[in-house]
């Protein structure tokens, strides 16, 4: 028949799909029927039939014998995990760490960068941040005729977050809300679930008193009744009209509870824009257009600082993902090196085994076991094993996940950090069935020639791996280097005061009785007279700012004597006593007195990098400092510089700081240094202040060291787990080189009896076994050492302050690494001491 | 191989332990004998077919007997298969079960009376 041979190949080829164990035992017979069969059916209508019957057998055959090998391999590999616990413990606690860590990380990777922001089309949503652009914004209707002019923008929205007193004068508490320009809503694409958005003309002076809520605010206050509409609620004392509520989840930006129509002035510059690009429009388009219009608009235009980069218009979600994305990526990175050195591992293990199972190997291939039944059997093992240490992995991810929280809260509350996702799970399935494919391909491949070939293959492949594990730590021991001294230099930095001993405590007056700017500083004066005089308190006062407070800054071109820094500086409103109580260091001149600040004397302390702006800075104590058309204060005083910025662009600024005439306009932060330990004052200050008036809310009662710690939450986290990681790697190599080191001396037992009866010491036994066991070690450090230094040109990139990594560094990670190994390769010859060359050689 | 109570088995299983009852038998042996027992209604595949023996042979219902030319197709050698003691006993109990549910099927909806 003309078409034999094709119908013949074709069956053949669609037999390999059935399992292993029976191809090989039913191959033949299988294709023999096909012949018959084929012989029987004459002409393409019969040849046709043939056809469909046989795919149809295929079908019904197939996953049955599949699931009677695979439980056959099951049983199987269950007996061999019962005989060795150990190894089987290990190689799944290896797995566990390495898979849970991965899937914790990449659940943080899923919910910042690849699962879809709760507004419609969210990929067509840009954002501008303010210290880059603002458009034109003085009125309201100034930014609604730019938008509506714009040609690449089909709409945008202003939006500022503050954060606000909610509630009557009993029972304030302080919230985060969000005002808007009245489209904020509709350019989201995103609509209350009750009552009605923003109207146009509602963010025009006199119609803004009204307000959005937030799901849960509404459940919380109102039960989630729709008697919500029309209610009041007060913000700062203010009562406004609820119109409507947000839907569930929704709480951008920044995890706002309550929404209001933006009220346009001309100072203020604090406006995020969200924009939607033009339907149809391309981003490097949109870009190109956004481009051209700041250049227009002039450069600095709304823009806080001329040293400021060129503005970019980003996609919302990265501007949202911030400086996380790169550092998630990092972890990512990190995570999948130490998944790779525990397979690698899992794997050396493996071919440890298989050539352990040569005589177990053999006698099944005796019995009629063919290479690929073996093959499947070990490969089944392999993906059982890194399965189960998936599931256990699950277990570490959602301890990751918890620490993730803690360091990097996720910036809106539907972006929660969740294992429980689809693709997180597919993404642990994946890593799970790649791992198995990884460490277990090897010696699948090999079981079906190690009883052919000797152990010293075997040993090649191992030490490979060994190499391999060694090159891979000590890319991860440099990086940890480079983050960690990162890290300590961010600590140990001369930050211009003294942490230890400040409680800090905020308030504000906005919507109580002392409201009105007269009555503010009474109320500080009054509360600082009762804080100074509990016990143990050594000084106290407050600032309008803390250092580290990111938000929030005021600042302007200051200058001396007319003459403009040529720098902006920040302005920081303190009461007296602020540089004594935080530990700053008033290098010349004085700091305000209390008449000063009561009297609001014209007087300003700068910092030391202003004055040195215009020469010794000595000098500058007595000159005028000058801003514009404002009055011109005298400086008093030169104080060291103040750690205030977050950004490290803006590290070491022009500061200065002026008597506050109403600290509690926005907030302001009571300070207090103590005897002893900080914590312990807090509650007594906390109630104190309390007790000066119950109606003003507080909050913020911490440390000064708690709230660094906060700050620097982050790094921390960075450092911790990229220390974790390189310990583990090591941990892993360690336990690598002792096993293929302890596994020699049980191979090589008669060798070394031989040479003991030829005059070798056990001494000399074991330097050879150590030179031996380091050559792996050597040949896995070198590229090592390359690999550390090209990957610390990209951490650099990705790490805000990550030190570069020299060869210094790289070079002691390599030497410490041949160090431990050397130890544990010394521990694992340690039965060579007790070797007696007379009875090893009777046994033969 | 654990011999214990079996579910009821497959047509195909059943009928393959049939043929085999009444001697050794090589697989296309066994299908062309179920195809003319059964008028033609149960034709097992290839894949079904030897599917099933190995799942019989797993379950030690039956065993191979030496491998034998085929005096009817010249001399290739075929694999062929006989029941063991247990397969026989196996085969017994679900015949016995079959009989079992007839004789209720006659007295529920009439027929011919079973023995």
């Amino acid at each position: 028949m003309r078409d034999t041979p094709l119908s013949l190949r074709l069956y053949r080829w669609l037999l390999r799909l059935y399992p292993a164990g029976f191809r090989e035992n039913f191959a033949g017979p299988l294709e023999r029927e096909f012949r018959d069969e084929l012989a029987e059916s004459s002409g393409p209508w019969a040849l046709a039939a043939l056809w469909i019957r046989l795919l149809a057998d295929l079908t019904i055959s197939f996953p049955s014998q599949v699931a009677l090998e695979v439980s056959q391999d099951f049983r199987h590999t269950l007996r061999l995990w019962a005989r060795h616990p150990w190894h089987t413990g290990f190689a799944m606690a290896a797995l566990a760490i390495g898979i849970g860590a991965n899937t914790g990380v990449f659940s943080v990777v899923n919910a910042l960068l690849l699962r879809s922001l709760p507004f419609h089309e969210p990929d067509r949503l840009a954002s501008f941040s303010p210290q880059e652009f603002i458009p034109p914004h003085d009125r309201a209707k100034q930014f609604h005729e730019w938008r509506a002019q714009s040609t690449y923008l089909a709409d945008a929205a202003l939006v500022e977050e503050n954060d606000v007193n909610l509630g009557g004068a009993r029972d304030a508490a302080r919230v985060h809300i969000a005002q808007t320009s009245w489209n904020f809503f509709s350019t989201l694409g995103t609509q209350p679930v009750v009552g009605r958005a923003f109207l146009p003309d509602d963010d025009t002076a006199g119609r803004s008193d009204i307000a959005i809520v937030g799901y849960g605010l509404w459940q919380q206050f109102f039960a989630g009744h729709r008697s919500v509409l029309g209610s009041t609620i007060r913000v700062d004392g203010k009562p406004l009209t609820i119109v409507g509520v947000a839907p569930p989840g929704f709480d951008f930006p920044g995890n706002s509870v309550l929404w209001r129509p933006a009220e346009f002035s001309s100072g203020n510059n604090g406006w995020q824009t969200i924009a939607r690009l033009t339907p149809g429009l391309e981003w490097a388009q949109a870009r190109a257009a956004f481009d051209a219009e700041v250049d227009r608009l002039s450069p600095n235009s709304g823009t806080r600082d001329a040293a400021n980069s060129r503005p970019r218009m980003r996609p919302l979600r990265d501007s949202l993902s911030g400086p996380a994305k790169s550092a998630s990526l990092m972890l990512m990175a990190g995570v999948g090196l130490v998944l790779l050195i525990a397979c690698i591992n899992v794997a050396n293990l493996l071919m440890a085994r298989t050539a352990d199972r040569v005589a177990e190997l053999s006698l099944r291939s005796a019995l009629g076991a063919s290479r690929a039944r073996l093959g499947q059997q070990l490969l089944t093992e392999c993906l059982l094993l890194s399965f189960v240490a998936a599931v256990a992995g699950l277990v570490v991810a959602n301890w990751t996940v918890s620490l993730a929280v803690k360091a990097q809260p996720p910036p809106l509350s539907v972006q929660e950090y969740s294992i429980l996702d689809v693709r997180v799970l597919a993404f642990a399935a994946a890593a799970s069935a790649l791992s198995g494919l990884l460490f277990g391909s090897l010696p699948s491949w090999y079981a079906g020639r190690s009883y052919a070939s000797s152990t010293r293959r075997s040993r090649l492949i191992r030490e490979a791996f060994v190499a391999a594990q060694v090159m891979l730590t000590i890319v991860l021991f440099t990086a940890s280097a480079s983050v960690g001294r990162a890290f300590v230099h961010l600590m140990e930095i001369d930050r211009g005061y003294d942490v230890k001993g400040v409680v800090t405590v905020s308030v504000s007056l906005d919507g109580t009785t002392h409201q009105s700017d007269k009555r503010q500083l009474a109320y500080f004066e009054d509360v600082l007279a009762r804080v100074r005089s509990l016990p143990g308190i050594r000084s106290a006062s407050a600032t309008e700012f803390l250092p580290l407070y990111a938000t929030g800054f005021v600042g302007g071109p200051f200058g001396l004597d007319g003459q403009r820094a040529k720098r902006n500086s920040t302005m920081v409103p303190v009461l007296s006593g602020y540089f004594q109580t935080m530990g700053g260091r008033i290098l010349h001149g004085r700091e305000f007195t209390e008449a000063e600040v009561r009297a609001g004397a014209p007087v300003a302390v700068v910092n030391e990098r202003f004055a040195a702006g215009f020469g010794a800075p000595a000098e500058a104590v007595g000159h005028q400092l000058t801003a514009g058309r404002r009055p011109p204060r005298k400086i008093v005083g030169v104080v060291k510089g103040m750690e205030y910025e977050t950004d490290p662009t803006l590290a070491d600024s022009n500061q200065v700081f002026v008597p506050s005439e109403a600290p509690g306009g926005f907030f302001s932060t009571f300070v207090a240094r103590v005897d002893g330990r900080a914590e312990d004052h807090l509650a007594t200050i906390r109630d104190t202040i309390r007790s000066v008036d119950p109606q003003v809310p507080i909050f913020g009662v911490k440390t000064m060291e708690q709230r660094l710690a906060d700050f620097f939450a982050r790094p921390k986290f960075y450092r911790t787990a990229v220390w974790m990681f390189s310990r583990f790697a090591l941990l892993l190599a360690v336990i690598g080189i002792y096993g293929i080191v302890s596994y020699a001396v049980v191979q090589r037992t008669r060798e070394m009896g031989v040479r003991m009866a030829l005059g070798t010491t056990p001494s000399q036994l074991r330097g050879m076994l150590l030179w031996q066991g380091l050559l792996p070690v050597a040949a896995g450090a070198v590229p090592g050492v390359a690999c550390a230094m090209l990957s610390g040109r990209i951490l650099e990139n990705l790490i805000d302050g990550a030190k570069p990594v020299d060869p210094a560094t790289c070079i002691a990670s390599a030497l410490f690494l041949a160090l431990v190994a050397s130890a544990s390769i010394w521990t694992a010859t340690r039965r060579v001491a007790g070797l007696n060359f007379v009875a090893i050689l009777r046994a033969e | 191989m654990p011999q214990r109570d079996h579910p009821p088995l497959s047509p195909a299983i059943f009928h393959i332990l049939l043929s085999l009852g009444v001697g050794e038998r090589h697989g296309y042996a066994i299908k062309r004998e179920i195809a003319a027992r059964t008028g033609g209604t149960l034709k097992l595949g290839p894949g079904v077919l030897y599917g099933s023996i190995n799942k019989m042979l797993e379950l030690e219902l039956i065993e191979e007997a030496e491998d034998r030319p085929d005096p009817h197709l010249d001399d290739e050698r075929r694999r062929y298969y006989r029941i063991t003691n247990y397969g026989r006993k196996v085969a017994q109990a679900e015949g016995a079960r079959m009989h079992g549910l007839a004789q209720l099927a006659a007295a529920t909806f009439g027929g011919p009376k079973l023995a």
